[in-house]
Order: structure tokens, then C-alpha cells, then sequence
């Protein structure tokens, strides 16, 4: 069931107003699927898998260092967190090794298809 | 029907949406701690990392530096504390068997004048009677043990 808006002062609708929930026409499949990953509380799960992995295989410390190159170049005082972020993205991404990618992935799947989509 | 194909494609594409998603969470995650550290400090200084690597540096050149004044370095040993012991104890207490103010450093061989083992002492010692005697009889034992003594240890003894 999707969340629909309640107003009390709303005048009565004999059908289903298409109008009301213009929430349904715009969430997207991936929109649906993450609201399912929340409620099941596999979402939290994943996160709590995908830190485990990336810490343990070092691309934690990796990304701390970049941090830290970025804010020398920077110098400390006027960095932030958007330009952090903005900064290590494309490394980070890019050296998530493959062995966790593949897990992740996998897990998502199976989630997925269980959700029966 | 068969959309499987179709199906597996975007269910591809969604999962690496989602996965996608996870690793942004996680990067911000590290680049909020870090931003959080450069911000307090908390991190070692650019400038505080350098300065304690050249005190380092320098600190393990001065060690490995063979030309320094040795002599003050062997006398006077720095612990790990900075403190310098002089090799002779300098610490002034109270003899516990004459009463009278020593110096750490001088306590053994004042023992042996005090107490009676060294040459001097004995000849303090055989004033009091019982003591001589003490001192007499077991120099005769030790005497007997000694047979095959120098020659001049029997001749101080001799003059004891």
C-alpha cells in the first residue's frame, strides 16, 4: 500500500482519485525497491555489510588518506564536507574491490527477486 | 512473456543503483569523520608532522654521532627520563652502626673500617676484649684454611 495523503477537509470522492497520489506515477521502480530495502531492514543490513567489507579490506583507510591529501592541498580551515565528498567519489567508487562488489550485488539480486517485482 | 532477459537487465541496473547508493553512503560516512578531524585538528598538523620528523631525525643523528663529547656522556649516562645519575652515589645518610653522616658512594668501604673486616678495623677492634677474641679465633680458623696464603698476607697479619 502506498502512503496516501489524508485531509480531513477533503470532500468526499466516490473512485480512486488519480489526481491525489501523483506519488505513484512518479516513483520509479528504483524508487519502490528502496522503500521496500527500508522496511524489511535489509537496506541497514546491507550498509552494515558493505562498511564491514570495506573497512576490513583496507579501502576505508585508502579513502582517509585521500581525504587527508585533499584537505593539505586545501589547508584545513576552509574545507568542506560537499568538496570531501566531491573529491574521493570517483576514487571511491572506483576501488570498491571486486570481491565485495560481487557480494553486494549478489545480495541485492536475491532481494530483488524475492521482493517478486 | 519472456522478459527475462529484460528482466535481468534492469534488475542489473537496479541493483547497481542500489549498490551505488550504499558506497555513497559509506564515502560520505569517511568524508564527514575526515572533514570532522581537519576541522578540530584533531589530526596531526602538516607543519607539527614535519617539525617532530626533523627533531627525530636530528635526535637519531646525535645518538649515531660518534664525535660527541663521550666523556661527559659516559660519565654522566642520560636515562630515558632526562635525569643524570653520577656514577658515584652522592646521597649523605646515617651510619646504622656508628651513627655518623656517610656518603652513599663511601658507605662500603666505611662499613669495613666500621665494622671491623678491613686491616685498620682490626686493630681498632681489638681494644674491647670480646671482640678481640671473637676476631682472634676466627682469624686462627681462617688462618688454618688459608695454608697455601701469599706471603705478604701473612706478614700483615702477623703485624695485626
Amino acid at each position: 500500500m502506498y502512503i496516501r495523503k489524508h485531509s480531513v477537509n477533503r470532500p468526499p470522492t466516490p473512485d480512486e482519485d488519480v489526481t491525489e497520489s501523483p506519488e505513484r506515477d512518479e516513483l520509479t521502480l528504483g524508487e519502490i525497491i528502496n522503500i521496500k530495502l527500508v522496511e524489511s531492514g535489509e537496506k541497514e543490513n546491507l550498509m552494515e555489510l558493505v562498511r564491514d567489507r570495506l573497512v576490513e579490506s583496507g579501502w576505508k583507510d585508502e579513502m582517509r588518506i585521500a581525504c587527508r591529501e585533499h584537505v593539505k592541498k586545501k589547508g584545513r580551515k576552509d574545507v568542506t564536507v560537499d568538496e570531501l565528498i566531491r573529491a574521493i567519489t570517483p576514487k571511491g567508487r572506483a576501488s570498491v574491490p571486486d570481491a565485495v562488489k560481487e557480494e553486494l550485488l549478489d545480495r541485492i539480486q536475491n532481494f530483488i527477486r524475492s521482493a517478486a517485482l | 512473456m519472456s522478459n527475462s532477459e529484460d528482466n535481468k537487465s534492469s534488475h542489473d541496473q537496479l541493483s547497481s543503483q542500489v549498490f551505488l547508493d550504499l558506497v555513497d553512503s559509506v564515502i560520505a560516512d569517511v568524508a564527514s569523520e575526515c572533514h570532522r578531524i581537519a576541522r578540530l585538528g584533531l589530526d596531526k598538523d602538516l607543519e607539527v608532522v614535519e617539525e617532530e620528523l626533523r627533531l627525530s631525525v636530528e635526535a637519531r643523528a646525535k645518538v649515531a654521532d660518534p664525535s660527541n663529547n663521550l666523556e661527559t656522556n659516559t660519565k654522566y649516562v642520560v636515562d630515558i627520563f632526562g635525569q643524570s645519575h653520577p656514577p658515584v652515589a652522592t646521597e649523605v645518610f646515617n651510619c646504622m652502626n656508628c651513627g655518623r653522616q656517610i656518603v652513599a658512594g663511601r658507605f662500603a668501604p666505611h662499613l669495613e673500617r666500621c665494622m671491623g673486616k678491613g686491616r685498620k678495623a682490626r686493630a681498632k677492634a681489638t681494644r674491647s676484649t670480646t671482640a678481640s677474641q671473637n676476631r682472634n679465633s676466627r682469624r686462627n680458623t681462617s688462618d688454618n684454611q688459608l695454608s697455601s696464603a701469599p706471603p705478604g698476607f701473612e706478614e700483615n697479619v702477623k703485624r695485626a
